[in-house]
């Protein structure tokens, strides 16, 4: 017999199926992030990014940078990361990013925010019960420079019929 | 202090790329907690699938799903040394696929093939897309991603 409350309790769901998405739609994603130093360097240390611009500040600043430059591979899954309730969460896998641009180095400190624009739609070819969603997604800094931008499609269930 | 190319090799400057080139890179990593979960909660991604393993346990995986942006940044970490040490900046990616489940426990290792080369606006260094590859311990590729780079040339002696 489980406790009352978990009886009791009603769900507060996360995430977006296929049928709530359109062409056009706006997303101006959750939360934001500060990059620190420290996320920098764990990032670009545990992934083997042995670019001494990214965790070497004398080295990145004899190259004119006033700090270390932050990992690039790091904005784009930050900005990813802050797009996934809104897009992503339940819908099922990623399938392929194109088209991304670094626009300018960035540097601990930055608060990076996400926003989406829903560009195609269509229901899956080899298995109907889910559809291909692409966005356009941007990732800008504080004073609203762009820094990073790309095109993703993932997977994403469908209701379907009488769900 | 040193000068700064003391610091890094001298053998992947953009001279010493070639188009149609590939590399086999030397090291290999097992994926882990460390790497998926902690980087997925590190960058916000919300999804649990990447660390939820109860959930996991009940669906067609069966057990935890490595992060794709874990897993290609894997990859362009495991060719960074080689390819982009002497980098200025990187420029941006395309055609990321992301073509194998990886679970904890999965080792990936990195392949980079040299798609293009060109001029840049700087005198002293130039441009060089690759195409990297990620593989499995069963020689599955699991990601591709290629990477736009400004790479310096070589400073005179």
């Amino acid at each position: 017999m489980a406790a009352e409350f978990i009886e009791k309790a009603v769900l507060w769901p996360k995430g977006n199926l296929y049928e709530d998405f359109h062409v056009g739609q706006k997303f101006e994603h959750h939360w934001g992030r500060t990059i620190f130093e420290s996320d920098n360097a764990l990032f670009s240390t545990l992934t083997l990014s042995f670019v001494p611009l990214y965790f070497n500040r004398t080295y990145a600043k004899s190259h004119g940078h006033p700090d270390v430059v932050l990992n690039p591979q790091l904005l784009f899954n930050v900005t990813l990361g802050l797009s996934v309730e809104d897009c992503s969460e339940i819908g099922g896998p990623f399938l392929g990013v194109y088209n991304l641009v670094y626009h300018k180095p960035a540097y601990p400190g930055v608060t990076l925010t996400a926003s989406s624009t829903t560009v195609d739609m269509r229901v899956s070819g080899s298995n109907p019960e889910m559809g291909i969603v692409t966005w356009e997604t941007e990732g800008r800094d504080e004073d609203g420079d762009l820094l990073v931008s790309f095109r993703r499609s993932n997977l994403v269930r469908r209701r379907g019929e009488g769900k | 202090m040193s000068s700064p190319s003391n610091l890094t090799g001298s053998k992947n400057y953009f001279e010493d790329f070639e188009v149609g080139m590939v590399i086999r890179h030397s090291r290999g990593k097992t994926v882990t907690n460390l790497e998926n979960v902690l980087i997925t909660n590190l960058v916000m991604n919300s999804a649990d699938g990447h660390f939820n393993k109860d959930k996991m346990s009940r669906s067609s995986f069966g057990k935890i799903l490595s992060y794709g942006g874990v897993n290609f940044s894997l990859v362009l970490g495991l060719a960074s040394q080689d390819c982009c040490e002497n980098a200025l900046m990187e420029l941006g990616l395309d055609n990321i696929r992301l073509t194998k489940p990886v679970h904890h426990g999965d080792t990936l290792y990195a392949y980079s093939e040299v798609l293009e080369k060109s001029d840049s606006d700087r005198a002293d260094a130039g441009i060089i897309v690759y195409r990297h590859f990620g593989v499995n311990q069963e020689q599955q590729v699991v990601a591709q991603v290629d990477r736009k780079v400004l790479l310096k040339k070589r400073p005179a002696a």
